[in-house]
């Protein structure tokens, strides 16, 4: 046995063992975090954290490439993308804790601790004796792992990469179709309709007067006053309508004293 | 004490288990895809995992082809949680209630 | 450092798929640059000229029998076969697609963005064009099946998988009429599937633990040294199954087809019906047929279980449907499990009654849809089932067509559906699994009662105020309707040819 194996045979060095027992249990937290936070918001963030501890174990576990991948492409920009989602729907964000089907929850967690036993007890035993091989031969071999990586994808898997294409292009045209509104010619007025519009026979051009400015009230809906002394109902909003203050509302408030 | 690899490969069927269930129990689309997401992310651990165990970089590849699909698959999935949110103004699954048996 | 060896490809096998991915791109191309109004007429020739194209590709290489790039891709007999099944039923439903006459603007909504209920929304149902993009992507569905059906990789698989499934989520979500039911039937859809998928790439992770390679003839290997951990292998089997079971909706993981086969513009359900179908059971064949031959005594008893289970939810629940569409759904469930009953015979004749079946069962159910886009009143297409009452009386042509179609469903001799089953039913008695013969045929008879319920309503009852017309069908989905009733008639009559061709095309590459 050469020294290389030997060494890729020995179950985890005493560093990666340290860095596997934190970042494992934050991952485990971020996970639990992400289904039980009741905003949408707040699990996003913890499936951020559990994404970043996994791409560490990417890094640890001789895949540098795939780790900061993990880190820019998985983290930096798919969850930022939902997150992006998450702030346009925003009101609605929180979720309800009420059941609509007596029990799921329940019988979805029991559903869960059991398969997850079971798989761990299987996994357990089934890999017990097992010796990881390592990587170290398979990232030498090219030069390295993204060469390993890069010689893989252009051979064996080149055809599955060329179509990976076709889904890039579903997707964008899905996200055009399914979001984006196409304004046609004449749904918007032209600059020129709009000048004419302007100065038409029954449009007033100026700006509208704004409200009155008085010792008593400058409030938006006092109208103000024209020339002959009359109120004008333009210089207020229309869904107020004009009015002048009541004796009790100009009365002192007693703030003075 | 000392771990061996494996131990990456049960934290793997924990997340992934994790988000099988929280699939079941959550009721706003977007968190249930984010669950979906966890679950492929739980996947990409096995993968790589099983890589180092093998020695072959095959692993690495499924992992790396599944960020790609994955990317893919979170626009399309957001511009219907999209659409149909412009419309309703909720993303609770349980108020998409038209289709029964 | 080594050199890299690029693998040889094939580009004449692999010409079909290629030719339809050009085509999609041609699509979107056309998307950006021909005016609106004419986007349609250039599309649907476009569509057809490159399926027929793909077709005549399929046709010439019918003697391939290779693995090439790398062997990622298998083009052997069931590939071949399924290929050029998935290529024509995608032209019969491309046909349904593109009729205009029937709603003007087309099944499919104008501008899909506007939301549901605006005072936009109200003035393009009124008829619009509809969404060309839809073209290119049934384009990038179709090419996706043809490769899914032929991947000899388990990553190629999944690649294969999304890039068929994505096109089919938004496509659900692209009708004109009730677009909220359609939209939520995309939502689910999705919601569904990413999940379905999800299980896939476990499974295929822990298969590769299991294998140490992804490709079929290093797990055959694998399963028959026997060696590696049975754990690994049934987890990753069973994962693997979950996500290929979901597509060809299998119970229990069919409870997405009836919402979304109601959700979905009528064209489209033909479509998931006829072709998601024949590509779910391609890949499932090869799966186990290619891949884990070894572990057949393990995995047939699980796997039968969910073949009676889900011809018993097909058969019973389909009783108790109102909706046109919903009862379809059911039908076509149960036909997935007939369909896992020629699957798990496990011999030649397993696959080839199953090549048969998928193709007589591809036309019937594109024939059927064709006459539910027919049905319609003011508000579109009438799919409730008190509406067809009486429908013999006021359109004898049109119900006499349909109660063909159902007696073809419900397995009557002389259509294909009689042909279809016996040759699964032969099978898998063949092959030694008795028992599921006997489920299936009695749930082929508990399947038989909604159907002719149907038939009797239609021609039994009187007319009232409320039986839709029946519209007189455009050129197109005349078209479409024609070659499945025919087809429908033929292999029920005339077999042979077909089955021939299924027998000479049963043979894997490994």
């Amino acid at each position: 046995m050469t020294p290389a194996a030997v060494l890729a045979a020995t179950p985890m060095s005493t560093g990666e063992m340290w860095v596997f027992i934190p970042l494992g249990i934050l991952a485990l937290v971020g996970a639990l975090g992400m289904v039980a936070a009741r905003n949408a918001v707040h699990s996003a963030l913890f499936l951020v954290l559990t994404m970043l501890c996994l791409g560490v174990f990417y890094i640890v576990q001789s895949g540098p490439f795939l780790g900061v991948a993990q880190i820019i492409v998985y983290t930096g920009a798919i969850m930022m993308l939902f997150l992006f989602v998450l702030m346009l729907v925003g009101r609605d964000a929180s979720d309800s804790l009420i059941e609509t089907l007596r029990g799921q929850r329940v019988a979805a967690i029991l559903l869960g601790v059991g398969f997850a036993g079971l798989v761990c007890v299987g996994l357990g035993r089934a890999l017990a004796g097992t010796t990881a091989k390592g990587l170290a031969e398979a990232n030498s071999a090219h030069g390295g792992n993204v060469q390993g990586l890069a010689s893989l994808l252009f051979t064996r898997y080149v055809f599955a990469f060329e179509v990976t294409s076709a889904l890039l292009i579903t997707a964008a045209v899905g996200a055009m179709l399914l979001a984006h509104i196409e304004r046609r010619k004449g749904e918007r007025p032209t600059q020129p309709e709009q000048m004419r519009a302007r100065f038409a026979p029954g449009n007033y051009p100026a700006p509208k007067a704004g409200p009155g400015v008085y010792a008593t009230s400058d409030s938006v809906a006092t109208a103000g006053l024209l020339p002959d002394g009359t109120l004008a109902a333009r210089s207020i909003p229309e869904i107020l309508p004009p009015r002048e203050l009541t004796s009790s509302e100009t009365a002192p408030k007693g703030t003075d004293r | 004490m000392t771990l061996t690899p494996e131990w990456y490969l049960l934290l793997a069927a924990a997340l992934f288990t994790i988000g099988a269930v929280g699939v079941l129990i959550r009721r706003n689309a977007i968190v249930l895809f984010m669950c979906v997401e966890l679950m492929l992310n739980a996947a990409n651990l096995a993968l790589v995992t099983f890589s180092r165990i093998n020695g072959t970089l095959d692993g690495q590849i499924i992992a790396f082809f599944v960020m790609v699909v994955a990317a893919a698959e979170v626009v399309v999935g957001l511009a219907i949680i999209m659409s149909i949110f412009r419309t309703r103004r909720s993303a609770s699954v349980d108020d998409s209630n038209l289709l029964k048996y | 450092m080594n050199d890299l060896k690029l693998p040889a490809i094939d580009y004449a096998a692999l010409a079909p798929m290629l030719i339809l991915f050009g085509v999609a791109c041609l699509g979107v191309l056309v998307e950006a640059a021909v005016p609106r109004a004419r986007r349609g007429l250039v599309q649907v020739p476009l569509g057809l000229l490159g399926l027929v194209a793909a077709l005549v590709f399929v046709i010439a290489e019918a003697g391939t029998r290779k693995r090439t790039a790398g062997e990622a891709i298998a083009i052997d007999g069931p590939a071949l076969f399924l290929q050029g099944a998935i290529i024509v039923l995608g032209v019969v439903a491309l046909l349904l697609i593109a009729e205009r006459s029937l709603e003007p603007g087309g099944p499919f909504v104008a501008q899909p963005a506007r939301p549901v209920g605006s005072e936009a929304d109200r003035s393009q149902a009124a008829g619009e064009g509809g969404a060309t993009e839809a073209y290119p992507l049934v384009m990038f569905a179709l090419a996706g099946m043809l490769l899914f059906v032929a991947a000899n990789d388990l990553l190629t698989m999944f690649v294969a998988l999304e890039v068929f499934s994505l096109p089919l989520y938004l496509l659900c979500a692209l009708a004109r009429r009730r677009r909220l039911l359609s939209q939520e039937a995309a939502l689910k859809y999705f919601l569904l599937g990413a999940y379905a998928s999800a299980f896939f790439l476990f499974g295929i992770a822990l298969i590769y633990g299991y294998a140490g390679a992804i490709t079929f003839s290093r797990i055959h290997q694998a399963v028959t040294a026997g060696t590696g951990s049975g754990v690994l292998l049934f987890a990753g089997l069973a994962l693997l199954a979950i996500g290929l079971l979901f597509k060809a909706a299998a119970a229990p993981f069919h409870v997405w087809t009836p919402d979304v086969y109601q959700g979905a513009p009528t064209p489209i359900t033909s479509l998931m019906a006829a072709c998601t179908k024949t590509a779910a059971f391609g890949a499932l064949l090869r799966v186990l047929y290619v891949g884990f031959p070894g572990a057949t005594w393990d995995f047939r008893p699980i796997i039968g279980v969910i073949a009676i289970l889900t011809m018993l939810v097909g058969a019973v629940l389909a009783v108790t449907q109102t909706d046109m569409k919903r009862l379809l759904a059911y039908s076509s469930i149960a036909n997935a499990g007939y369909l896992l009953v020629g699957v798990l015979a496990m011999t030649p004749e397993g696959v080839s009654s199953t090549l048969f079946y998928l193709v007589a069962y591809g036309f019937t159910v594109i024939a059927a849809f064709a006459v539910v886009t027919l049905v319609r009143d003011a508000d579109g297409e009438a799919t409730h089932l008190s509406r067809w009452a009486g429908l013999g009386r006021r359109s004898p042509l049109f119900a006499g067509v349909f109660t063909f179609l159902l007696l073809a469903f419900a397995g009557i001799p002389l259509t294909s559906g009689f042909t279809s089953k016996f040759a699964v039913f032969g099978a898998a008695f063949g092959g030694g699994q008795v028992w599921l013969v006997v489920a299936g045929v009695v749930t082929s008879m508990l399947l038989a009662f909604p159907y002719l319920r149907v038939v009797v309503m239609m021609w039994l009852s009187e007319p009232g105020e409320s039986t839709p017309s029946v519209s007189v069908p455009g050129a197109f989905t005349s078209a479409a309707l024609v070659i499945g009733v025919l087809v429908t008639l033929l292999l029920g009559v005339l077999p042979g040819p077909l089955l021939d061709l299924t027998t000479r095309a049963g043979d894997f590459v490994r």
